[in-house]
């Protein structure tokens, strides 16, 4: 009878700390917490996305590509958060003065100083920065909140199931369409295979012109000569269109006779997208967003 | 006493210390020590010297993260890399008689450059601790390939810098070729790579390159007797008794040594080998001696303070310390040239 009375207090305390200890197997090896980590510091775009898609306000982020410092839509929940720098070099000090409990970082971009990160505090990485569905799941992870990732999961795939049921209805349209991504620089052109648009392009349904089926990033054309290779029946294009240099080189590619020979362009499915949304941001939000402008230029609901 | 004179018994080995050049090393060391001591006081937050002590030594300090993990190595290892560096040019400029010589002429920073741009490129599956003896390697895979092409029945000082140049821009070409092919992640981390940069320095770095500079710096400053007359002609140097040939080689290995450790663990800032010569002059007196200290002192003096720079003055942001080498490098130097004029 004693011995009962003793042990049931004794199991429901290990059970408890079984239940509040987290185990996360990352791209830099694994990583236990005590407790849901409250003081997120994030290191890149995707990353801080998913948090502020998760209801978490970082207590730190770094500096966004563009729109600098913060991309437009998510500075109104980012407003008083600090910026601990570069997204390819952020200030270990900075980061250390937050005292956060875990740090969301990319292999990719820190992997040289990932070891006094996780002085810093406990640091949690994913190989790349582009994959929003994995960022989402390791910030979820890290700060207990995976019913809330699990949510999102579910909504996300009701709105892909969705569309593709819309679009196979339109009449205007062949569906499944082949999709070209294209992006222009101020001194050449590019076309993204697999990226982070482009994978949510897959997974809406739209197929890829035989040429551009690679497994790798992209290509990058040099040549007006190589116009042609561009050729698919919609073409999405993103650029920072407040460069005037780069706004400069897309007329002239446009004006190119070439330009004129290409499916989309006489089909009239030419697409200015944004590229914070469709490029840069790299999260969750980002990714919604690209949904529904997706969905806009169909004209579906 | 005009000098103090270091030698051993047999005399085939000696050091001469003008009292000039002393007084001037002693000065330039002094310097370094406070420039030091003050990038390990700023940053983000801003530390008291005596703060910097307690936390560089005293293992339960409040700031010993901020100062031994982060500041300390960091400081080190830009000093032993613009010693480095700063040596290494003062050499080159001596061997091939020429002002504007510098690491560059003999391949080291583009050997290197390629070297890491394509372990960037597509050496992913390996740590990244593979980046620095692998840039070294090409450091003097580069070096070795232009000495060796260089060669006709002996290298003169001018061959060596016009196939210098030539491999030079066909190792850039390499370089460029490999960023536009590689992966589009990668090409980020090969261009903050090319900047140069000492960000996220750790101890294991500077214990990397300690070994490189512990051995070359002082083998260099032995020769520096030898190294003093290769500036005359090869045949008045021949008609001194130096055997001209061996000590170029050597020398050289010293200077390739030199610029290709430091470049391996700072990326490409070898500008500083061009600099810390023409910026030494006048500090620490004209001997050989002289120079070489006073190259390492300007040469480590310019990467902490473009590092601080690049640290410090634009909060929260830290950028890569390449790009303020050459923007505080390069008008003071055209500042020297114009005062000399007048």
């Amino acid at each position: 009878m004693f011995k009962l009375k003793f042990a049931l207090p004794l199991l429901a305390i290990c059970g408890l700390a079984q239940a509040d200890t987290l185990t996360i197997d990352h791209a830099m090896g694994r990583t236990e917490l005590d407790a849901p980590a409250v003081r997120v510091v994030t290191l890149y775009q995707g990353a801080t996305d998913a948090a502020v898609a998760l209801g978490i306000t970082p207590v730190g982020v770094v500096d966004s590509w563009v729109e600098k410092p913060m991309y437009q839509y998510l500075r109104d929940e980012l407003a008083d958060v600090a910026h601990v720098g570069l997204e390819t070099q952020p200030n270990l000090e900075e980061i250390a003065a937050l005292n956060p409990d875990v740090i969301i970082a990319a292999k990719m971009r820190h992997e040289a100083v990932y070891d006094q990160l996780n002085q810093i505090a406990p640091t949690i990485a994913h190989e790349t920065v582009f994959q929003f569905k994995e960022t989402l799941d390791l910030v979820a992870a890290a700060t207990g909140r995976t019913d809330a990732a699990e949510q999102w999961h579910q909504n996300w795939d009701a709105r892909i199931a969705d569309f593709q049921q819309q679009v196979a209805e339109l009449d205007n349209i062949d569906w499944p369409q082949q999709v070209a991504l294209l992006n222009f620089r101020n001194d050449h052109a590019r076309i993204y295979y697999s990226s982070f648009a482009g994978n949510i392009l897959n997974e809406l349904g739209f197929e890829r012109p035989q040429a551009h089926r690679e497994d790798v990033w992209g290509v990058k054309l040099t040549s007006k000569e190589s116009i042609p290779s561009m050729n698919a029946d919609v073409f999405f294009i993103f650029m920072t269109e407040t460069d005037a240099t780069v706004m400069e080189n897309y007329q002239d590619w446009t004006s190119h006779p070439l330009w004129n020979t290409l499916d989309a362009v006489r089909n009239e499915q030419v697409y200015r997208v944004d590229q914070v949304d469709w490029n840069m941001g790299g999260g969750p939000i980002a990714a919604q967003r690209m949904v529904d402008s997706v969905f806009e230029h169909y004209g579906l609901e | 006493m005009s000098h103090v004179l270091l030698r051993n018994r047999s005399q085939s080995l000696a050091l001469a210390f003008h009292r000039r050049t002393l007084i001037g090393c002693a000065l330039a060391l002094l310097a370094l020590s406070g420039l030091l001591l003050l990038s390990l006081c700023l940053g983000s937050s801003v530390l008291t010297p005596t703060e910097v002590f307690s936390a560089a030594f005293q293992a339960d300090s409040d700031h010993r993260f901020v100062v031994h993990t982060l500041r300390l190595p960091r400081a080190l290892l830009a000093v032993l890399v613009g010693a480095g560096l700063g040596v290494s040019g003062a050499v080159l400029q001596q061997l091939v008689r020429n002002p504007l010589a510098s690491p560059d002429i003999v391949g080291v920073t583009d050997g290197a450059a390629v070297a890491a741009v394509l372990f960037l490129a597509w050496g992913s599956a390996l740590s990244l601790d593979w980046l620095p003896p692998l840039a070294i390697a090409g450091a003097l895979v580069s070096s070795a390939l232009i000495y060796g092409l260089a060669w006709r029945g002996g290298v003169l000082p001018i061959r060596l810098v016009l196939v210098g140049i030539a491999l030079a821009a066909a190792l850039k070409a390499i370089t460029t070729l490999v960023l536009v092919m590689s992966p589009l992640s990668t090409t980020v981390r090969a261009y903050v790579w090319l900047t140069g940069s000492l960000y996220g320095a750790q101890w294991q770095d500077v214990g990397g390159l300690l070994p490189w500079s512990l051995t070359l710096l002082p083998l260099t400053l032995l020769f520096a007797r030898q190294l003093g007359l290769m500036g005359m002609t090869d045949s008045h140097a021949l008609g001194l008794g130096l055997a001209v040939a061996r000590y170029r080689l050597l020398l050289l290995v010293c200077s390739v040594g030199l610029a290709g450790s430091a470049v391996a663990f700072a990326g490409g800032i070898g500008f500083v080998g061009l600099l810390a010569p023409h910026l030494a002059r006048g500090l620490t007196g004209q001997t050989m001696v002289g120079r070489l200290i006073g190259s390492a002192c300007t040469g480590a003096a310019l990467v902490l303070i473009a590092d601080l720079i690049g640290r410090t003055l634009f909060l929260p942001q830290d950028l890569p310390a390449g790009i303020f080498v050459s923007a505080v490098g390069a008008p003071f130097f055209i500042y020297l040239l114009y005062r000399r004029r007048h």
